[in-house]
């Protein structure tokens, strides 16, 4: 499998060029196009994992859909190109090992990487507000991943703190907890900032330069109460 | 018919039209795409063509009124930009045409007749989401996006998502259909989308544009975020 990432950063889209046999499984949104020569087969979950129809629906109710595509060529030489939906960039990570993925970033993968949609590390309660959900990684092979805005890395050997909707993924040696950015959790919600994630130890940290429940929260209230 | 000295900037994320017009020269708009012109430059907003092609036009999804740039009193520049952050391409029409979605149109030359008009039963409304018009004669196309246009060669048989077709030449085959992997057992799943999971499949060799962000995707993501009614 061959991949280009094209139109970086605002309007990037993912090029993958596969050979009969070789899969994918993506967002169900993300295919922009794609060659005749693929089966394309959706679910709620990972083929032959955990989860099911109702968990994807109950993801899609949260104001995520969590479905997946399957994408198998069946000849040689087949092109697949997926987006996001946000203006954004794509990163490719040569899994090995565990990352830990924020719903909206994570775009496709190698299905010999299972993926985890329940993944509850943060606690159910402090994100129902914000409309996220996190997936775990695990496993070795080619993760894409998208992001709001740039995406930028910190190799974190120490402490760092991030809000948490600027968060695109980090590995799972990073320990964290979730706190408040100012003195009291009233005064940092009035500031602006949402719920901050502090890791600690050594990992890599994957950021995006613009947080989307705070762009959702922006446009939201401007449209019509469904 | 001398062709237009035209020139794209900023591209893909904020492409930017710029066009020299010599004196007596003329270019057709979408309404909304004018950024900026000379004093030279006359405008006029109006209905371009018969009833019946205006109709057609209203059809295709696009505005009715057409506005017109004439270089009257002097040779000048207009500039045009995509109503998104997107993206620009020019194509050269030549005794031909080409199928532009719902929205892609941007700008023509004179030479162009474009028209939303059926074309027998091949679907231009089989289903939600892929609305065409067709730019026919001779002469400039500028098409618009809404994030970067890529370009695609088919020489069999490809697919499309209908929320991402910028424009196709007509050497192609169409039809409107479902994705196959959202028909499970024969039913389709794609109510769970709200609609979303059509796809265009060309057939025969042309070219596709296809953009790589969507309006569709982008307001079903917007959509949570929306207030609650309140019922009280």
């Amino acid at each position: 499998m061959q991949f280009e990432i094209l139109a970086q950063p605002a309007a990037s889209a993912l090029r993958l060029t596969m050979d009969a046999g070789e899969e994918l499984t993506a967002e169900v949104g993300a295919m922009i196009a794609m060659s005749a020569g693929f089966t394309v087969e959706t679910s709620g979950r990972k083929k032959g994992g955990g989860g099911g129809l109702m968990k994807g629906l109950k993801r899609m109710f949260a104001g995520e859909s969590f479905f997946l595509n399957h994408f198998t060529a069946q000849q040689s030489a087949q092109t697949l190109i997926l987006g996001p939906k946000l203006l954004g960039d794509i990163m490719h990570h040569n899994l090995s090992g565990t990352l830990i993925v924020q719903g909206s970033s994570w775009m496709a993968s190698d299905p010999g990487i299972d993926i985890d949609a329940s993944w509850q590390g943060f606690g159910k309660a402090l994100f129902s507000g914000e409309a996220m959900f996190w997936v775990k990684c695990s496993g070795h092979g080619d993760l894409f991943l998208s992001s709001f805005g740039a995406i930028y890395e910190i190799d974190v050997d120490g402490e760092y703190t991030v809000d948490t909707g600027h968060i695109v993924a980090f590995e799972d040696t990073l320990q964290f907890r979730i706190g408040k950015a100012g003195e009291s959790l009233i005064g940092s919600f009035l500031g602006g900032e949402g719920l901050v994630c502090k890791f600690s130890g050594q990992g890599k940290l994957y950021c995006q330069s613009h947080n989307p429940p705070s762009f959702g929260s922006v446009l939201g209230p401007k449209l019509k109460p469904r | 018919m001398s062709s237009l000295q035209f020139d794209i900037s900023q591209r893909p994320d904020f492409g930017l039209l710029t066009v020299q017009l010599e004196q007596g020269q003329k270019i057709y708009s979408e309404p909304a795409a004018m950024a900026s012109m000379d004093p030279s430059i006359g405008m006029k907003a109006g209905l371009k063509g018969g009833l019946g092609k205006t109709l057609g036009k209203a059809f295709g999804g696009e505005s009715i009124i057409i506005n017109t740039f004439s270089a009257d009193s002097g040779p000048g520049e207009v500039v045009f930009a995509p109503g998104a952050p997107g993206d620009v391409t020019h194509y050269q029409l030549d005794m031909s045409s080409l199928y532009l979605q719902r929205g892609a149109f941007m700008c023509h030359s004179e030479g162009i007749e474009l028209t939303g008009k059926w074309q027998g039963a091949k679907g231009f409304f089989s289903g939600k989401g892929l609305v065409l018009l067709k730019a026919e004669g001779t002469g400039d196309l500028f098409f618009n996006s809404y994030g970067a246009i890529l370009e695609v060669d088919v020489t069999d048989e490809y697919i499309v998502d209908t929320s991402y077709v910028v424009a196709f030449e007509e050497t192609l085959d169409y039809s409107v259909s479902v994705l196959p992997g959202l028909k499970v057992g024969g039913k389709l799943k794609s109510f769970l989308f709200g609609g979303e999971g059509l796809v265009v499949r060309y057939r025969g060799q042309g070219r596709v544009w296809v953009q790589t962000r969507a309006v569709n995707p982008f307001l079903s993501w917007v959509y949570p975020f929306r207030p609650a009614k309140n019922n009280n």
